[in-house]
């Protein structure tokens, strides 16, 4: 196994410092954070805990993404 | 739909914004009868499809072994699904997006969750900690490589000592394991949120232990 950096072990089991959404809250409001962003407005002061919550779950990291990459025009991959 | 992880109050879902021509004519015709509602469904699976499709190709080069017809199958699944759950939901639509961006996640979700589910399928989940060895950073002086191994013993021991079995197994599949959340939240027969908010109180946890432990997190996550 490809050897890792202590410091990526650390931020996996940490996660965001601050405070966070939950996954079901994230789903919610993804749709008009992905627009605000999309639109280079501030995401992340209308929707506190966002952010966070998308560092924290790769999950929901991922289906940020896609959402974001669908909804701007760029192509799957 | 609303829980939060830490009491933040729930952002403005109940807010009510006026709705773009394109996003009200998607409700209206969603909410028509016979032949509109009928054109309107089909235009919306159209939608839905095509950000299943999305998603299956965004992962097509981490599923090698998955057929391209498995995948169409999978984007199918997700967009059918997708589409009753949007059905459902159509009144929590309140315009903070356009319509389709809303749909869409919709459908991504369903494809993602299948996709995850498909790529660990007949895999076992490692809930024990077998990943530890293979963290250890490269080209250090031997003072700094002493510091690196006591501050993954010290990660080890409050992981072990500090943390209640449950939050413990979640932690290591999830975050060292690498153990997707959807997966693993299928094979302990509960939910996404409920987990990922176990995965927040041991996170909690740790830091709490390893700051009792005098572990400097400051520094360490500022590097």
């Amino acid at each position: 196994m490809t050897e890792r950096d202590p410091a990526e072990l650390l931020a996996r089991l940490l996660g965001p410092a601050g405070p966070e959404v939950g996954c079901d809250e994230c789903f919610e409001e993804l749709d008009r954070y992905v627009e605000l962003e999309l639109a280079g407005e501030d995401a992340d002061a209308a929707l506190p805990g966002l952010r966070a919550h998308l560092e924290g779950c790769p999950a929901c990291r991922e289906e940020h993404e896609s959402l974001r990459a669908l909804a701007g025009g760029e192509p799957p991959a | 739909m609303t829980a939060t992880v830490r009491g933040m109050a729930p952002a403005a879902s109940l807010r009510s914004t006026p709705l773009d021509a394109e996003s009200r004519e998607w409700l209206e015709s969603l909410r028509a009868h016979g032949a509109v509602r009928d054109q309107a469904i089909a235009r919306l699976h159209a939608l839905l499809l095509r950000a299943a499709r999305f998603e299956a190709a965004r992962r097509r080069a981490a599923l090698p072994h998955v057929r391209a017809g498995e995948l169409e199958d999978v984007a199918q699944e997700a967009a059918a699904d997708a589409l009753m759950s949007v059905i459902r939901r159509i009144d929590d639509f309140r315009g903070a997006s356009r319509f389709t961006t809303w749909a869409y996640k919709f459908a991504l979700l369903e494809a993602a969750v299948k996709l995850r589910k498909r790529a660990w399928q007949g895999r076992e989940v490692p809930l024990e900690p077998e990943s530890w060895g293979a963290f250890a950073a490269g080209g250090l002086g031997p003072a700094d490589e002493v510091e690196q191994r006591e501050l993954l013993g010290t990660v080890q021991l409050a992981v072990a000592e500090g943390l209640t079995p449950h939050q413990r197994r979640v932690l290591v599949a999830l975050a060292l394991n690498g153990v997707p959340i959807d997966v693993l939240a299928e094979r302990l027969g509960t939910t996404r949120g409920a987990l990922y908010k176990t995965l927040h109180d041991a996170r909690r946890k740790l830091r709490r232990e390893l700051e009792a432990r005098g572990v400097p997190l400051d520094r360490l996550e500022e590097r």
